[in-house]
C-alpha cells in the first residue's frame, strides 16, 4: 500500500505534516520546522507510543522508508526526534539549526552538547 | 592507503568491522562541511575515545555506495562496533541517553575475552 502524496514542487512543512502522520498514524504529537526556510531541511518531532520498546535507529526508518522517494534529491536534510510520551514528556523541545549563519564559519562551532549527568 | 579504496561493500565492512567507531561525514572533525556533520563529530568527540572519520566528500562516488551499503540516506552515519545506529540526531540522543557509552563499554568487554 503506498498512500503517499507527491508534493506539487518543493515540500511545505502543512505537507511533511501530512505525511508524517500517515507513516506514524497513532502520534499524539507531530511538530514539522523547516529548518533553512529554504523547503530542503526540516527538523521531525514526532511523539508516539508506536515507538515505545523500539531502538532510534528502527523508528527513524519508519519515516525515512514513508520519504524515501524525496531523500535527499527533494529533502536535503531530515533530522528527527522519535520520541515515546515517557521520552517527550522529558524533552525539551529544543531544535538543532544546522546552518544559523551561512555567511559565517563560526556557525560550526559551539554546539550544545550534555553529558547524561547534566540532564 | 585511500587511493585503492573503493567503497565496495566488502571493503566498508571491513573499515566498520576493525575500528569500534567510524564516522562518515562531509569534510572533516576540523573542518566540518555540514552542520549535521559538526555535530556528529563533535557528540564523538565527547566520548574521549579515538575515532575513524571518512571524508565522503573526498570522493563522488562515496555517498551513493556509503548510502547503499548501509541502507541509510542522508550523511553523516556513524558506525558503533560494527553496526549503524544512525545519523547525528541519534548520535546525540544515543550520547545524552548514556546508551552510546555502554554499547561501547560491552564492544569493549568483548574484545578483551
Amino acid at each position: 500500500m503506498d498512500n503517499r502524496d507527491s508534493p506539487s514542487k518543493m515540500p511545505t512543512v502543512e505537507w511533511m505534516e501530512s505525511e508524517v502522520a500517515k507513516a506514524v498514524p497513532d502520534a499524539e504529537q507531530i511538530v514539522v520546522v523547516d529548518l533553512t526556510g529554504g523547503q530542503d531541511h526540516f527538523h521531525v518531532r514526532v511523539v508516539s507510543v508506536t515507538f515505545d520498546g523500539m531502538r532510534p535507529l528502527p523508528r527513524q526508518r519508519i519515516l525515512l522508508g514513508h520519504f524515501r522517494d524525496y531523500i535527499p534529491n527533494v529533502i536535503h536534510a531530515i533530522d528527527l526526534k522519535c520520541l515515546t510520551p515517557e521520552q517527550a514528556a522529558a524533552d525539551d523541545g529544543e531544535v538543532f539549526h544546522p546552518h544559523p549563519n551561512r555567511r559565517s564559519d563560526a556557525e560550526l562551532v559551539g554546539i550544545n552538547i550534555r553529558s547524561k549527568e547534566e540532564i | 592507503m585511500m587511493s585503492d579504496f573503493e567503497w565496495q561493500p566488502k571493503q566498508l565492512d571491513e573499515l566498520v568491522g576493525k575500528n569500534s567507531i567510524v564516522l562518515f561525514m562531509k569534510g572533516t572533525p576540523e573542518t566540518p562541511q555540514c552542520g549535521f556533520s559538526n555535530r556528529a563529530a563533535q557528540v564523538l568527540q565527547s566520548l574521549g575515545q579515538p575515532f575513524v572519520s571518512v571524508d565522503i566528500l573526498s570522493d563522488p562516488r562515496a555517498i551513493p555506495a556509503v548510502c547503499e551499503w548501509s541502507d541509510f540516506p542522508t550523511m553523516p552515519q556513524i558506525f558503533v562496533n560494527g553496526e549503524l545506529i544512525g545519523g547525528s540526531d541519534i548520535a546525540l540522543e544515543m550520547y545524552e541517553s548514556g546508551e552510546l557509552q555502554e554499547m561501547l563499554a560491552e564492544g569493549d568487554d568483548k574484545s578483551e575475552d
